[in-house]
């Protein structure tokens, strides 16, 4: 296990084990300069930023309700309304706004302590500083110190509290005092995070002792050695836990999920190392994976499973091993994807599913609905397991499919024929009713699969193509390329077709909203929405 | 949708001055309160709301008519489509109008609110004095929430001392 260095005022590692002088020797082998490490550090940043929850309190006035003035008339009674609904009131606060509360009127006295404290720090920070740190940022002096007062002052519950300010190198002492207060005071809602660099940073195992966790929200951590955990540490109460730019071994992580019975969602932003999930959970229903290398995703027993979402930044991995994605007893999945064929290696039950597999009754996953696929329509080999892949999945009604731009020689055309070889697919033919296609890049590849599609899919009600940008700047006639399609001998005599521009320039994706996906749990996790304006 | 247009079940309501209001029973149960008294099945005939008269019920209850979802049972759809961000937007501009009334009606609505267990028109209507609370003086804010000052001089020193981070 790498160990950080300990060296002041030497550059920070990007990621733990690499130093900065190699991430940017590592860039320009690949054609970038320098300064790109400082751009993908800050998108980094960004996505960690944005996978967390925002704190219940907010220090901006709600726009709407900027203009509604205080119409004059009538005595104000506010200060004799229930103790309970002035509680909220309090609890809605900024920490500070709220204990001020307490020098009001004796009325109000008691009550910002005996209503659950809500503290965020960046309220504690001027507007416009609530991102958090970057590279050589220094922190806010005194705003440890405020915390520390904060949680001292107040007797608990602690409904909610966000640490994302600080950085916890230089408050080692603090960060395990803050932690035994947590616990001691029964702290709900944690979103605790590091500041970025240094990463490697071990978190306090007293962490296990804050049992009356529901949301926990770690990012830049090395989490806690479980083998020095009590094994009746628990978390009764867990259920959601988000871990980004963490560093774990995998039996941390076990332990993380065996110790919470009813979690519920699980998200994994930016994982330092490869990620190997086996998950064997009764209450799980959302796992989201994103931007991080994933090296086994192994759906062991998962009786409540709905989603297995997993999202890459789009560069394709660097490594030649193929990750495992395991599909064991996950009766309820409905929703799985992106699946890339190139670099998974998909295995249902105890087979694995390949090209030529011979498929039966034990190598379907009739409940999965929803599919989203990465392909690379120029290599013919990733493009032979897809038949199987979805075969495997015979009651798909909603097909994405991402269409990646090749990073070698193509590898031959693939037409027609090739998608109607083998048996019939059975999700196409019986059961299909939606297919987006994300990123058309106008190839004859692309276009027969979509023919194959409109010509096989009976009961397709919606085709939506989404044209990449970079097809739409290389001024080529987009209609005449559609034509064969437009023209195909439809199976379905009902189906819309819709043709969007995409608003993202080449190499963007559509940011996948975290908080998203796991708050409103929305029908289609994969449909982001970013197309608007129609072209054809 | 369909059953709310067909048969939709009709609830009566009645404040303490004597007025009745006749309301569909999925409005009524934008109230958590109403709601536990319907499926506990106390609400056979009229329900009588104590402590709110009619002008602030009938604003309680135009409230919970815009309020009330039109999805359906699942709800789970509307959220990722374009068109419900547009109708949360609309529903945003209507709340700002709504809220504009004088203390003493936002005081009574609040207290509904409370009793009601209505939560959008909880937050709604505490966000006003959240937003007076925040970033004014103490003197500000006494003077707003016309609330008068009980401490000796010296209490109110102890009090500032117990939290002085907050008066920094």
């Amino acid at each position: 296990m790498p160990t950080r260095d300990p060296r002041r005022g030497s550059p920070p590692e990007p990621f733990i084990g690499v130093s900065m002088e190699h991430a940017e020797d590592l860039l320009q082998g690949h054609g970038f300069g320098p300064e790109m490490l400082g751009v993908g550090l800050d998108m980094m940043r960004t996505v960690v930023h944005r996978s967390l929850p925002k704190p219940p309190v907010s220090t901006a006035v709600p726009l709407s309700l900027a203009g509604a003035a205080w119409v004059p008339g009538g005595a104000d009674r506010i200060s004799a309304l229930p103790e309970q609904v002035l509680q909220d009131i309090i609890s809605r606060l900024p920490a500070a706004d709220a204990a001020r509360t307490s020098a009001l009127a004796s009325r109000w006295r008691p009550l910002w302590r005996s209503a659950p404290l809500v503290v965020a720090d960046t309220h504690f920070l001027p507007n416009g500083r609530q991102i958090a740190l970057g590279v050589g940022e220094e922190e806010s002096p005194g705003l440890a110190d405020l915390v520390t007062r904060v949680l001292a002052a107040h007797p608990g519950p602690f409904r909610c509290v966000h640490l994302t300010r600080t950085a916890m190198d230089a408050h080692r002492g603090e960060i395990a005092r803050w932690l035994d207060v947590l616990a001691a005071k029964g702290v709900q809602e944690l979103a605790f995070i590091n500041r970025p660099w240094p990463l490697d940073i071990r978190l306090p195992a007293t962490l296990f002792r804050c049992a009356p966790l529901t949301r926990l929200f770690l990012s830049a951590w090395r989490l806690p050695d479980t083998a020095a955990v009590p094994r009746s540490a628990a978390f009764p109460n867990l259920r959601e836990l988000g871990l980004s730019l963490v560093a774990m071994e995998d039996r941390d992580l076990a332990f993380l999920l065996d110790r919470s019975p009813v979690l519920e969602i699980l998200t994994i932003v930016a994982a330092q190392g490869g990620v190997r999930l086996r998950l064997i959970s009764h209450s799980v229903r959302c796992v989201q994976l994103c931007y991080s290398i994933l090296e086994d995703i192994l759906v062991v027993d998962a009786p409540r499973l709905e989603r297995l979402l997993q999202w890459t930044w789009g560069l394709g991995s660097n490594s030649d091993k193929c990750c495992r994605v395991k599909i064991g007893h996950a009766p309820n999945l409905r929703a799985i994807g992106y699946l890339q064929p190139g670099e998974h290696d998909l295995e249902i039950g105890n087979t694995a599913i390949k090209a030529g597999t011979k498929l039966s009754t034990s190598t379907l996953v009739p409940s999965v609905q929803n599919l989203a696929l990465e392909l690379t329509f120029q290599v013919r080999n990733d493009l032979k397991k897809v038949h199987n892949f979805l075969r495997c999945f015979p009651n798909i009604e909603t097909l994405h499919i991402r269409s990646e731009k090749a990073r070698g020689e193509s590898t031959g055309k693939v037409g027609l024929k090739f998608w109607l070889e083998g048996s019939p697919i059975a999700c196409i033919r019986q059961h299909l009713k939606k297919i987006i296609f994300h990123d058309f890049r106008g190839s004859t590849n692309e276009t027969a699969f979509l023919k194959f599609i409109a010509e096989n899919a009976r009961v397709l009600e919606n085709m939506v193509i989404v044209v990449s940008d970079w097809l739409l700047s290389s001024g080529v006639d987009v209609r005449a390329i559609l034509k064969h399609l437009t023209c195909a001998k439809w199976a379905s005599g009902a189906c819309k077709f819709q043709v969007f521009k995409s608003i993202l320039r080449e190499g963007e994706r559509p940011v996948y909203g975290v908080r998203l996906a796991s708050e409103v749990l929305p029908s289609d996790p994969f449909d982001k929405i970013y197309y608007r304006e129609p072209l054809l | 949708m369909a059953t709310r247009e067909a048969g939709k079940k009709m609830i009566m309501l009645k404040s303490p001055d004597g007025m009745e209001f006749e309301v569909e029973e999925a409005v009524a149960m934008e109230s958590q309160t109403i709601r536990k008294m319907i499926e506990d099945d106390c609400a056979d005939t009229a329900i009588l709301i104590p402590n709110i008269n009619s002008k602030i019920l009938s604003r309680v209850i135009e409230y919970c008519n815009k309020h009330v979802p039109t999805t359906g049972a699942t709800g789970a759809a509307a959220s990722d489509t374009v068109a419900p961000a547009a109708l949360a937007e609309d529903l945003k501009i209507w709340d700002a109008e709504f809220i504009k009334v004088n203390r003493a009606t936002r005081f009574n609505l609040i207290q509904a609110a409370s009793y009601l267990n209505i939560k959008g028109l909880l937050d709604l209507t505490s966000q006003t004095t959240i937003d007076t609370i925040s970033d004014n003086s103490l003197e500000e804010i006494r003077s707003f929430l016309s609330t008068k000052n009980d401490y000796l001089p010296e209490e109110e020193q102890t009090i500032r001392r117990e939290n002085q981070w907050a008066f920094q």
